[in-house]
């Protein structure tokens, strides 16, 4: 039964999602606009900055470890280290689609029922909490998924176009398959939660986007840390980091079911 | 048998009680209509009922469950009409209805959705999208919503407020379908009248349980019985032969009425038009007094907030 109420839950949610002309803009174009502003970074730092950038202390540090995870890029002229070296973040910068996508989805998805009042109707069915915010979480981030993997492929056909298409084996990696397939997936169902979680306390939408764009952060953190040498995202790392992403996504779903008590739903949520 | 029994059911919201100590029984085949101005409780009483919230104390027993025990398997029997419709406005009848339907195992979901759009007229409406329907629409489709799944239970929470007369008229005449199919049905309203056409026995609630009976019952715990006899003219001689009555405990007129309380309404009756008749008075018409189950209620809630000050 869980499966058909999930499943139900699930295409309920995009039939709503896709006929409305606001949160179907912002699953297809923040994607879109995500790729093209960092191709576009990648392009002006490349054309303008060139190998010059990294002499610097930051720079050669992140260099340094890119060599040690990737030594074929010790061979390469210092602008196509640098290329190699930003191409690299794109796909931790990726991860800022499932997480604004699924943000959005949550929010408006929770919200717009408590403020239709067709929430309180959907809490005196026989569903329960967790099968309502799973249904919800996959309906938000599985668009979110795909929409990530498909801008990946802009992103790299886009690479081809400006003639970086001899990097490819150095930035379409093992690391980069684990980030797009287990990673953005996990983080997807995370920020859902966190969307869900937001919207539990929130009165109107943004709102609860305020609250759950915190999770924006660490995504950004994690480009941080590694174009300045902190940490090299290696295969590895990027798995353990996934699989605890994806321990925190089993807490996330138990706190928001916690969070998302009936009873406050009901009375508050006016 | 008792398909509602509730045991001393109270809710507070911090220091602000919603409902106190609500004791009462709603027998099988039952439409109970609930009654109360705003903030009385009547919607905190339908959602503990539904267990949507839980009581602070007492507890509530709906169709064999406790409300605040058995949450899960009270969900699968019983429906509930919540004050707004809330529908999905984006999809259409069909799919609001397929969508709430699919929580339910037992049902066969397309013939239980066909049933009811049909038997709420929006059949030919079925794949239209519900933000094109009117307020009456909306309002029987969200009935429809709430019966799809044949609830042993049925609580309407105001289930004709804001609908103009025409679409409240429609709502009711669903739900005096629904009470001659034996459903049990707990209706809160403002609308007295409604309660009065719709209901078997009434409550009204004041925060704490102020009456509960028949409204026949009601009128009669604050009107004594009255009888009307409509005469073409009233003259002094009718007057006069009609206060020496034995049977005649009190009389006034008002235009060319007789009003009267008998010892035995009933009984009393014929002599008193045989006295009318042999006086020289000309009967039209002899009826009983029905006082408006309105005054029956402000009645009650003067009483109450009285007692309250």
């Amino acid at each position: 039964m869980s499966r058909r109420r999930i499943r139900s839950i699930l295409l309920k949610e995009w039939a709503l999602l896709f006929t409305d002309v606001n949160s179907a803009l912002i699953v297809t174009l923040v994607p879109l606009l995500v790729v093209g502003q960092g191709i576009v970074y990648i392009w002006l730092a490349s054309k303008f900055a060139g190998g010059s950038m990294l002499t610097t202390q930051v720079f050669q540090i992140a260099l340094q470890k890119l060599v040690v995870a990737i030594p074929g890029v010790a061979q390469l002229p210092a602008n196509e280290q640098l290329l190699v070296l930003l191409l690299n973040q794109f796909n931790f910068f990726l991860l800022l689609i499932p997480t604004m996508t699924a943000i959005s989805v949550a929010t408006f998805s929770i919200v717009e029922e408590k403020l239709s009042g067709s929430l309180e109707a959907l809490l005196a069915t026989p569903v329960k909490t967790w099968e309502l915010l799973l249904g919800k979480a996959l309906a938000g981030a599985i668009p979110a998924l795909v929409m990530t993997w498909i801008s990946a492929g802009v992103f790299l056909l886009v690479a081809l176009g400006l003639g970086w298409g001899d990097l490819s084996r150095f930035v379409v990696t093992a690391g980069w398959f684990l980030t797009l397939f287990l990673l953005t997936p996990a983080v997807a169902i995370l920020s859902f939660m966190l969307g869900v979680a937001g919207s539990s306390r929130a009165k109107e939408p943004r709102g609860a986007q305020n609250t759950a764009l915190i999770i924006v952060l660490p995504v950004l953190a994690l480009i941080g840390i590694q174009i300045t040498g902190i940490v090299w995202f290696t295969p590895l790392l990027i798995l353990l980091l996934a699989l605890a992403i994806g321990i925190a996504d089993f807490i996330s779903l138990r706190t928001a079911v916690r969070l998302f008590r009936r009873e406050s739903i009901v009375v508050q949520w006016r | 048998m008792a398909v509602i029994e509730t045991f001393g059911l109270s809710r507070h919201f911090g220091k602000t009680a919603a409902v106190e100590d609500l004791t009462l029984t709603i027998e099988a085949g039952e439409v109970l209509g609930f009654l109360g101005p705003n903030g009385a409780g009547k919607t905190t009483t339908i959602r503990m009922l539904a267990g949507m919230i839980a009581p602070t104390k007492g507890y509530a027993i709906v169709a064999g469950h406790r409300t605040d025990r058995d949450v899960e398997q009270l969900h699968e029997i019983i429906g509930i009409l919540t004050q707004t419709p809330g529908l999905y406005d984006r999809l259409s009848a069909r799919r609001n209805l397929e969508y709430f339907a699919s929580f339910y195992p037992s049902i066969e979901l397309q013939f239980q959705v066909e049933k009811y759009l049909k038997l709420m007229g929006l059949w030919e409406r079925r794949d239209s999208r519900v933000g094109t329907f009117s307020k009456g629409m909306k309002q029987r489709l969200a009935l429809a919503r709430a019966l799809v799944h044949e609830p042993k239970v049925l609580f309407l929470d105001e289930p004709t407020a804001g609908l103009d007369p025409e679409a409240a008229g429609e709502v009711r005449h669903l739900i005096r379908t629904l009470r001659e199919e034996g459903r049990n049905i707990f209706l809160s309203t403002h609308n007295l009248n409604e309660a009065e056409v719709v209901c078997s026995r009434i409550a009204v609630i004041h925060t704490r349980l102020l009456a509960l009976d028949t409204p026949e019952q009601l009128r009669r715990r604050f009107f004594r019985r009255q009888i009307v006899v409509q005469l073409e003219a009233l003259d002094a001689r009718v007057m006069e032969v009609v206060k020496k009555l034995s049977f005649v405990q009190e009389v006034r007129w008002e235009g060319s009425q007789l009003i009267l309380e008998l010892s035995d309404s009933e009984r009393n009756r014929p002599e008193l038009v045989k006295a009318i008749v042999e006086a020289g008075g000309r009967v039209i018409g002899v009826s009983e007094k029905q006082y408006p189950l309105e005054d029956v209620y402000l009645r009650l809630i003067r009483e109450e907030k009285g007692n309250e000050s």
